[in-house]
């Protein structure tokens, strides 16, 4: 079942802001219709969910399992944040990182089946607190496949943590998902930057955005 | 010949209570090697020499795991800080691998990459090889020429750290942040068995800790 958190909400209606109000890399002045989410935004609450990840999980050795690519960025800024609790706290943490990457396979009946590649054995997971590191959850159907599997390795708790969220109601599987800790939700938009890439394009962009015709075109595959 | 900051052998390093340092780790620390700030000052000098000599051509950023992305992530920020306030606007890519090596018994060594995308992917492209440390170099040397097979544009390495050690191939990269003798070191990027990744500075382990934390 759906754990409903508090994330902030960012309405369908959201107009976003002036790209001239921020600064943008020049080479994608004409690629973006708007800024969504900025960045320092996206470090704030980022900061808050730290906080109540260490409250949930900071009593036991975690492992911080990053989804690549696109989870890379939210990875890092996470973990400082975590770092920076932890070096306030009595007792060391240990805290294992690991990357994995996921490739997903569906066949005719729609039931995902994941590869997981890269990561340590996953058997390193049981009786750990894991805490899984993802860009955005789409229809949720990915993450359900992995947590299902991470679950076979017996750990002790399994956490999701990704910054801005897709809640698309034509894709149920997003409301069976526990996702646990949510940045932000987002309208159905197609948004580039902060570690969103568009065919390995605007990785280099700070801010969540909106993605204009002109760039859905010059970037296209 | 790459320029680097030298920390010398006989460098006495910093008394901890001159920083924050975590409570938890003041008894398993001599000393602060290189503090975070400089750790930090020192990468965004990194970033403007790479942009200087890669920055005309798409860069596709490859990061080492799993000691490589802490360095990795702060060195790209400065990159992209460099690309907003700058002229010249550099596309770019990034890619994570693992490398796993193998010695054979005559010592020749082979490396086996594990993630990535296609590495034909990086034809034609300024690859940028980012890595948290350099100690006999034979890794990278391998590495190097596996990726070279690929035909890139250019290959590069940053490395934040080289260690001043006899066991090294005589391989130096091609931007070092830092060369330090040939010391236990923690913090920054380097974990001892998971431990001490929220320590920010790069400090000496002593022989106890190294007991302490053992597998």
């Amino acid at each position: 079942m759906a754990t409903s958190s508090s994330c902030v909400v960012i309405s369908d209606e959201e107009q976003g802001y002036d790209l001239d109000l921020f600064c943008i890399p020049k080479h994608y002045a004409a690629d973006l219709e708007r800024v969504y989410i900025p960045h320092g935004l996206i470090l704030d609450r980022t900061e808050r969910l730290a906080r109540e990840i260490m409250k949930e999980m900071g009593g036991h050795h975690i492992v911080a399992l990053c989804v690549l690519k696109g989870g890379y960025k939210f990875f890092a800024d996470l973990l400082d944040y975590i770092k920076a609790l932890n070096r306030n706290s009595d007792r060391s943490i240990p805290m294992t990182v690991d990357f994995i990457r996921l490739k997903s396979y569906c066949n005719d009946q729609s039931t995902g089946e994941i590869k997981v590649i890269g990561g340590d054995d996953l058997s390193t997971l049981t009786g750990k607190n894991v805490l899984i590191v993802e860009d955005i959850i789409d229809t949720g159907k990915t993450m359900k496949t992995l947590l299902q599997l991470l679950k076979q390795y017996n750990p002790k708790m399994v956490k999701v943590f990704n910054a801005p969220v897709f809640m698309k109601e034509t894709h149920p599987f997003s409301l069976f998902l526990c996702v646990s800790v949510v940045g932000f939700e987002v309208p159905d938009k197609f948004v580039v930057g902060y570690a969103l890439d568009y065919n390995e394009y605007f990785r280099d962009l700070n801010h969540i955005c909106v993605i204009s015709e002109t760039g859905k075109e010059k970037y296209k595959a | 010949m790459a320029s680097c900051l030298q920390i010398s052998d006989d460098e006495k390093g910093h008394d901890l209570e001159l920083f924050c340092v975590p409570r938890h780790y003041e008894s398993d620390l001599d000393k602060v090697i290189i503090p975070h700030g400089l750790i930090m000052d020192r990468t965004e000098r990194l970033a403007r020499d790479i942009i200087q000599d890669m920055g005309g051509h798409h860069i596709v950023a490859l990061c080492v795991l799993k000691g490589g992305y802490k360095f990795f992530a702060d060195l790209l920020d400065y990159i992209k800080v460099l690309n907003h306030n700058s002229d010249k606007s550099v596309p770019l890519t990034v890619d994570f691998i693992r490398v796993k090596s193998y010695c054979n018994d005559k010592s020749t060594n082979s490396i086996k990459v594990i993630g990535g995308d296609e590495l034909s992917n990086l034809a034609g492209k300024n690859v940028l090889i980012v890595e948290d440390i350099v100690e006999t170099g034979r890794t990278m040397q391998t590495l190097l020429s596996l990726l070279n097979e690929c035909n890139p544009k250019m290959v590069k390495v940053v490395s934040l750290l080289v260690k001043r050690t006899p066991r090294s191939s005589g391989y130096r990269p091609d931007y070092i942040g830092f060369e330090v003798p040939d010391a236990f070191l923690v913090g920054y990027a380097l974990d001892y068995n998971e431990y001490f990744r929220d320590l920010s500075h790069i400090c000496i382990l002593n022989e106890q800790a190294k007991e302490k934390y053992k597998m």
